[in-house]
């Protein structure tokens, strides 16, 4: 009897332990297909992102623009974009355009909008596009050294962003997740999955003029001598034509 | 009141109204703004002094917490405020301009037509209309002078604290005030008695009251925003070095030479930093940058000095003279520095007699001239020319230009002191 009794038990317990373990890995099948479910291989397959940069001189505009085949919930894009030191992006002239043009831009550090390039050092800036496909981002080329070469331009190159894509409806394993403020407000951490399988579209370069330091003794000579000429002359003048 | 001046003033306020409309118009509506960046650097100060922080917060702004103060109507009432204040303070030059002009012997007809040289200038009221301060401080220099010309020293000597702690450049006015309010010196007594005889009462005077006003004000300041305060306000502007083009015959030479002692100025820091990056090359470039800014000091210091002396009877005249000397050798110049000189352009007109087409011909010169730098300027930094050397040419060419105009102001200027010998 007490036999048959420990057999129930340890049938029972197996059962449950079966089912709890059961239970879990069909809810990790749940969300695994969850998963598939919120962006699906056709999904994936259908992504495309594309970056230009456009204007000229020191003040461009970066064009970005995702495309995703039709799916059946909300889509919200985050690109990741790193920056070198040759650019910078006025957060003051960012949070002007959120007002007025809905552009979601989120900066990760203090940028310095006054410094030259080679006392400023890179940022990231997060760009968050919630319903919309397409972002102009403004930025600003710094000033560079003086090229000791005939070189007359400098070129800063922009590499292209990181997508990050998430989604209200679903919730995506820890695993397979990077992790990145939900909005551009930055009040929490969210999940994002990273697309990594896109066609690259290659880095986009701006060109900028920099001095030319082979011309730094003539420019010193030219201007300490006509400063020096009007100096003299006024002095001059003053001198005449003043009471003493 | 006279049936001129009402019509002048009321086109004065017209045309800024007109130009507030179009501002508000083209901020909303265009891509390109009319509204100065500036303007919303000071709103962005007083915000954050309206929430109970420093001003200082908001980078660059590099301006008395007085001004951040003045323009918290704009979060509290209306965001055009500021612009109004400017507008109103550009009016208030007006109205002391031709005070100023009655005082010193102008006929009612004359003088008019210098005032009309400010307010219905364009220059001026798109400035202020835009948002920037400078008519502030234009009001703030020309109260000082006229309450100089009625004797009321203490109010002369307070106005002229505030306008020294709100920006440094009128503190080049000390010399020629000093020196007008000195006693002249004597032939017959020797030098030290001389010397003590030119610190007479009214100079004690003014020197105690503006003095304690300045001091006051940044020991205050000091204390509510420490080194924030003294660093942005004046420290930033004594040792800026800012090598994007602009104005100043000194930029691209600085620009080339800036590195080496980074962004620091003087000789030290640049040895300094030469050391440190170990390199002879650093510690020769940075020596040699540094004492290169200390030169550039010199033309400014010796046409500041001789001017004062040569012109110590004609205040307005000498002020005038500073103003435009130190604005064209600076090494920084923005068209906002125009202003700092062009409020006192009226003053020295009427007693001026280069005759009309030789005034206009000079005018033309030097629209010409900043025209001449505009247009490199442009295509450099919105089309990505590289227009360096002509910038460069260009900024020598008008730093000349600036100089020729004031040499033809200079000979052909009658100061109040032959006038009076005339009369006597």
């Amino acid at each position: 009897m007490s036999a048959d009794r420990t057999c129930i038990i340890f049938y029972l317990l197996s059962a449950v332990l079966y089912f709890i373990h059961n239970g879990n890995s069909q809810e990790g099948i749940f969300n695994a297909k969850h998963a598939d479910h919120c962006f699906p291989s056709e999904f994936l397959e259908s992504l495309s992102m594309s970056m230009k940069i456009t204007k000229a001189g020191f003040h461009r505009d970066l064009l970005y623009s995702v495309e995703w085949g039709k799916v059946d919930h909300d889509v919200k894009a985050l690109l990741v974009q790193k920056m070198p030191s040759g650019v910078y992006m006025d957060e003051y002239q960012l949070e002007t355009l959120k007002h007025d043009t809905g552009l979601e831009v989120l900066l990760d550090s203090k940028v310095d909008l006054e410094a030259p390039e080679y006392l400023s050092s890179g940022f990231t800036a997060l760009v968050f596009l919630s319903g919309k496909h397409e972002a102009t981002v403004p930025v600003h080329g710094r000033y560079h050294r003086p090229s000791n070469s005939s070189q007359k331009w400098v070129t800063v190159e922009i590499e292209p962003p990181r997508l990050l894509l998430r989604s209200d409806q679903c919730v995506l394993p820890h695993h397979e997740a990077t992790e990145a403020p939900c909005t551009v407000r930055n009040h929490s951490i969210c999940s994002w999955l990273e697309i990594r399988r896109l066609e690259d579209t290659g880095p986009v370069s701006l060109e900028i003029p920099v001095g030319d330091s082979s011309m730094t003794l003539c420019v010193c000579v030219g201007t300490v001598l006509t400063a020096a000429l009007s100096c003299v002359f006024l002095l001059r003048s003053i001198w005449r034509h003043g009471t003493f | 009141m006279d049936v001129r001046v009402c019509g002048m003033f009321s086109a004065a306020v017209l045309f800024r109204l007109v130009l507030l409309c179009v501002g508000v118009y083209q901020d909303q509506n265009l891509q390109l703004k009319y509204t100065d960046v500036d303007y919303h650097v000071f709103t962005d100060a007083s915000r954050f002094i309206t929430q109970g922080e420093s001003p200082y917060r908001r980078s660059t702004f590099r301006y008395t917490p007085v001004l951040a103060l003045m323009l918290t109507p704009n979060v509290l009432l209306t965001a055009h405020f500021g612009k109004l204040l400017f507008c109103g303070c550009d009016l208030l030059s007006g109205w002391l301009l031709l005070r100023l002009l009655a005082l010193r012997g102008t006929s009612r007809g004359s003088a008019l037509v210098c005032c009309g040289l400010w307010l219905l200038n364009p220059l001026p009221a798109g400035v202020s209309t835009r948002g920037n301060a400078e008519s502030v401080l234009a009001a703030l220099v020309l109260s000082t002078l006229l309450c100089l010309e009625c004797r009321r020293l203490a109010a002369a000597a307070l106005l002229f604290g505030l306008s020294v702690h709100m920006k440094i450049y009128p503190l080049t006015y000390a010399l020629p005030i000093a020196l007008s309010l000195a006693e002249a010196p004597s032939r017959e007594r020797g030098l030290v008695p001389n010397l003590v005889r030119l610190f007479n009462r009214d100079l004690l005077l003014f020197a105690a009251v503006s003095g304690s006003v300045f001091m006051a004000l940044n020991g205050t300041f000091y204390c509510i925003y420490g080194w924030d305060f003294l660093h942005e306000s004046y420290l930033y502007h004594v040792t800026r070095r800012d090598i994007r083009h602009n104005f100043s015959p000194y930029f691209y030479m600085l620009y080339l030479t800036a590195e080496g002692s980074g962004t620091g100025s003087g000789i030290w820091s640049g040895i300094w930093s030469g050391i440190w990056s170990g390199s002879w090359s650093g510690i020769w470039s940075g020596s040699w940058s540094g004492s290169l800014a200390l030169v550039l000091f010199v033309p400014q210091l010796l046409l500041v000095l001789l001017s004062s002396l040569a012109f110590r009877s004609d205040r307005p005249f000498c002020c005038f003279l500073h103003t435009a000397v130190f604005v064209s050798f600076n090494k920084v110049c923005t068209s906002q520095y125009f202003l700092w000189y062009l409020c006192l352009l009226p003053l020295v007109v009427p007693r001026l007699t280069l005759g009309r087409r030789r005034g206009l011909a000079l005018l033309l010169l030097w629209i010409v001239g900043q025209a001449l730098w505009l247009s490199p300027a442009y295509s450099l930094e919105f089309e990505g020319r590289n227009s360096f050397t002509l910038v460069w040419m260009a900024g020598l060419l008008f730093l000349l230009i600036n100089s020729f105009i004031l040499g033809q102001i200079i000979g052909h200027y009658r100061p109040i002191e032959a006038q009076r010998k005339k009369t006597d």
